[in-house]
């Protein structure tokens, strides 16, 4: 399975009268955009801002954010399951707006999740400041149910990098990369010498705002299985998952996996990256036990020497990651877990919720406990108000001058557990 | 800043009310520095004054820890002081735990800084090490010099509320306290890299490493029962009446091997707990309940065991170090071996 | 067995499933689950299911086996136990609060969030 990565830089990002690309600055339409969100019968209105890296711009309640693309050729569409229909992707062309993002904000419920801050402190700890984005506001229609407001949300915002994502079909990109991950017998011919290593990525899939979905299908409903990485890049997995906002993974990190692309990157160098496994966080603890058996079946069966496994979310998710570690260690496979912690405000607390001499090997993306503080901004986009009442805010976390003190978990992949960040802890 | 204000905390013995007789006495306070807190005020100088001395027995701290704590934080309030040294412990267990409780009684209800000094072993390091600032000493009073001459500089620092270093820097015991930085590189491509050299067999650093677990895989299960030579070893205290051994109520320091032959039933008239950290009521009233030498003894007559042996043997488990523990067991252990001992009864409380 | 606090859960399950209802915290579901779990019934869902902290919330549901099991479950101890454990580090460490004083508004909310959490592992 080979696809080839089309990059189109974007440094900046425009209203204007036609949706276009243009000397590496996106423009956008607002009203044919608004036009074509409006169709879904559920949103009553659609409002649409920008915010770009450096401005004095806070974006909240976030519940996720995707970078537009095109598929160019090969088989099925971007977002199969949604906005393609179900064929397998991966393969072929795709064209990236590398820069660019679009941002879903709403009050799907009272107490609400994730900051984007464009500038200041905040801005350190999430990738997204550093992206030129396109917010959208939905309100739906009176008496929508928070799992239909959930869903049109979702799929408003993956219209529309869709919508954007189809301008640089025809474009010339800058640079090209090509990812191509062999089948099994002809990675074994073609670099015999080198460790077999495979990727465990976990899902969080376990209701309301805590979901994940793989080709359009609730990941709580699906065993354990081998996905090519490449179907990543073209938007096989979707993000319905925003709860506790630093360790959640936007539909942006599916399609952009830093596991994937580091392991592609010493592919036939140090190493034979054999192959990616998905796998489930749920809450049912047979579901649990059932996953991590047939995970570290697949591991053994593709007779791997290492895996990378990470996680998301902490707490329940914790009990998936040690028994996946402990599994595929007993199979005499060597791991590394990605992993963020909860050590308190203070540092001190024990980090993780499970634990298991097996995992010997962590990397960590940092104690989401940590205060920080966010200074005020000129401008926000979405709603402030419910800052006191976001996962890791408290009662005055917002201060009548703008200012937020709050924990780092209030922030949209601050601690992300893929590995997307730089931020660690000692 | 004007004279930084400290209170110290110390036991009977340190006070120089007395050894382990005066052990029950209830806090007190006296004005200015005792004992070596003439060595605290010397290495101050100008900096701070000793203002009080607050001193405790150690069997009374810790048979009466909540009414001895709620004491002295009323008389710690009292003073208002900047800091509060307690100890040093050195490898004085029930010090040791009293020097950790108060220091971080002090800082978490008063919200005063506080700090301590103890041997690596001494059982309150594993307690209060990561709530309270512990300086490592010697394992006696020997190292009284370098234990305040290490302690100052840390405590002048904690009174100006002045930002800390690393543990290693500053001289404290590592807190185990999580502190976030930004990494030359992204988690994925650590994670890389970590796997590379852990299946290539080379060092890596877990960047978390798991809790000390101390798991012991269990032995093998004793096939024949009726065959087997079975031995109580406990840490529920169970002594003959009078403790002749003096094992401590807690933190204790030695463990007794005791004579059971002839012994079927343990009474009160010849049977205690020494233990300190449990009712003792139902122990003391009949030590079967803890050490079931009575049913042992009926099992032995019964042919279900094939025998008790002569010896039981028996310690404090009472905030008792672990290194002191295993220091225990692998003597016990060496015995039962040589007497040939089949199977071992652990009794806790 | 359904153990829970969350009103919107009984009302939901009553009847289809035996529902334990706590007049309590998410602390005393917790407890209770424990005590089942003790009494030999097995640990069906995990008690930190979702990603809202013990400190961010104040339902809570739990499934365990209606059935007693012939000997007391050690995996279920283990959870059940290291559950509490972790609701009362993060209610002392954390001092982020927004679950028992929230807005009757908000405490709909996380209702609602209990009970869907809930549901993905009962519809299975």
């Amino acid at each position: 399975m080979k696809l080839e990565l089309g990059y189109i830089p974007i440094r900046d990002i425009q209203f204007g009268p036609k949706s276009k690309v243009d000397n590496n600055t996106l423009y956008v339409n607002k009203k044919e955009l608004s036009a074509l969100l409006l169709e879904d019968e559920g949103i009553a209105s659609v409002e649409l801002d920008l915010a770009r890296p450096g401005e004095s711009v806070r974006i909240t309640p976030v519940k996720d954010v995707i970078e537009p693309r095109v598929k160019v050729s090969g088989t099925g569409g971007i977002f199969p399951g949604w906005c393609a229909k179900v064929r397998t992707v991966g393969t072929g062309r795709t064209h990236v707006l590398k820069g660019a993002a679009v941002i879903t904000t709403g009050k799907v419920v009272g107490f609400q999740e994730g900051i984007i801050d464009m500038s200041g402190e905040g801005a350190k700890y999430t990738p997204f400041s550093k992206l030129n984005s396109l917010v959208l506001i939905i309100q739906p229609k009176e008496g929508m149910l928070q799992h239909a407001y959930e869903k049109a949300l979702r799929l408003a915002g993956l219209k529309t990098a869709e919508y954007l994502g189809k301008l640089a079909e025809h474009l010339e990109p800058e640079e090209v990369r090509t990812f191509e991950t062999l089948s099994v017998t002809d990675g074994i011919k073609m670099y015999p010498e080198l460790p077999r290593v495979g990727y465990v990525l976990m899902l969080q899939s376990q209701g309301l705002l805590h979901d994940t979905y793989v080709y359009g299908v609730d990941a709580k409903q699906t065993l354990p299985t081998l996905i090519g990485p490449t179907e990543l890049m073209d938007g096989a997995i979707v993000s319905g998952n925003c709860v506790s906002a630093c360790d959640k993974n936007t539909t942006y990190h599916h399609l952009n996996n830093p596991v994937v692309e580091d392991l592609f990157s010493e592919h036939g160098k140090t190493l034979n990256f054999v192959g990616l496994m998905i796998t489930n966080e749920n809450v049912y603890l047979a579901d649990k036990e059932r996953s991590s058996d047939r995970t570290a079946e697949l591991c053994a069966y593709l007779g791997l020497d290492g895996v990378i496994i990470s996680q998301e979310g902490f707490g329940n998710p914790d009990t998936d990651l040690i028994m996946n570690c402990k599994k595929i260690e007993a199979k005499g496979i060597k791991t590394v877990i990605i992993t963020d912690e909860y050590a308190g405000q203070d540092g001190a607390s024990q980090s993780l919720a499970d634990a298991d001499a097996a995992a010997d090997a962590v990397v960590t993306g940092g104690n989401a406990n940590m205060v920080i503080h966010l200074p005020a901004m000129d401008r926000v986009i979405g709603s402030i108000d419910q800052v006191d009442h976001i996962a890791g805010g408290w009662s005055g976390s917002l201060k009548e001058d703008g200012t937020i003190t709050a924990e780092l978990q209030v922030i949209t992949g601050a601690t992300n557990e893929l590995g997307y960040n730089t931020l660690s802890a000692r | 800043m004007n004279q930084i204000k400290v209170v110290h905390y110390l036991n009977q013995f340190f006070a120089q009310i007395g050894g382990e007789e005066k052990a029950n006495i209830p806090p007190e306070i006296k004005e200015g520095p005792i004992g070596p807190g003439m060595a605290f005020q010397a290495a101050l100088g100008d900096n701070a004054k000793m203002v009080a001395t607050i001193y405790c027995g150690d069997s009374y701290f810790n048979e009466n820890t909540e009414a001895s704590i709620e004491a002295i934080l009323m008389m710690i309030r009292e003073q208002k002081p900047d800091l509060v040294i307690c100890g040093p412990a050195f490898n004085a267990g029930r010090y040791g735990v009293a020097c950790g409780t108060v220091a971080s009684a002090v800082k978490e209800k008063l919200g005063i800084p506080a700090v301590t000094g103890m041997y690596t072993e001494n059982p309150g390091v594993d307690l209060f090490k990561s709530s309270v600032y512990i300086v490592p000493t010697k394992d006696s009073a020997i190292g009284m010099r370098d234990a305040v001459a290490a302690m100052v500089p840390l405590a002048l620092k904690l009174a100006r509320g002045e930002a800390l270093g690393p543990a290693s820097e500053e001289g404290f015991m590592p807190m185990g306290i999580r502190k976030n930085f930004f990494e030359g590189k992204r988690g994925s491509r650590r994670a890389v890299d970590m796997l590379l050299k852990k299946l290539a067999g080379e060092p890596f650093e877990t960047e978390f490493p798991m809790p000390d677990f101390d798991r012991v895989p269990p032995n093998a299960a004793v096939t024949d029962m009726r065959k087997a030579k079975v031995a109580l070893v406990t840490s529920g205290g169970i002594v003959p009446k009078g403790n002749p051994d003096r094992i401590e109520s807690s933190s204790a320091s030695k463990y007794g091997k005791y004579d059971l032959e002839g012994v079927s039933d343990l009474t009160d008239v010849n049977y205690e707990t020494a233990h300190g950290g449990y009712d003792p009521t139902y122990a003391n009233d009949d030590a079967d309940r803890v050490l079931p030498v009575d049913m042992l003894r009926e099992f032995e007559k019964d042919g279900k065991i094939g025998s008790l042996s002569r010896y039981f043997y028996s310690t404090v488990g009472n905030g008792t170090a672990v290194a002191s523990a295993k220091k225990f067991a692998q003597e016990i252990s060496k015995d039962l071996v040589a007497d040939g001992i089949t199977a071992v009864i652990l009794t806790s409380t | 067995m359904i153990i829970t606090n969350n009103p919107l859960v009984r009302s939901t399950y009553e009847n289809a499933h035996v529902i334990l209802f706590v007049e309590g915290n998410y602390r005393e579901v917790l407890v209770k689950a424990r005590d089942l779990v003790h009494g030999r019934h097995q640990l069906i869902t995990h008690p930190l299911m979702g990603s809202l902290k013990p400190n961010e919330t104040p339902y809570r549901s739990v499934v365990v086996s209606d059935a007693v099991l012939d000997k007391t479950d050690a995996d279920s101890v283990l959870i059940i136990e290291e559950a509490i454990l972790v609701f009362d580090r993060f209610i002392k460490t954390a001092r982020t609060d927004r679950g028992e004083g929230s807005t009757e508004k908000m405490k709909e909310d996380f209702r609602e969030i209990d009970l869907s959490l809930l549901s993905s592992a009962l519809s299975e």
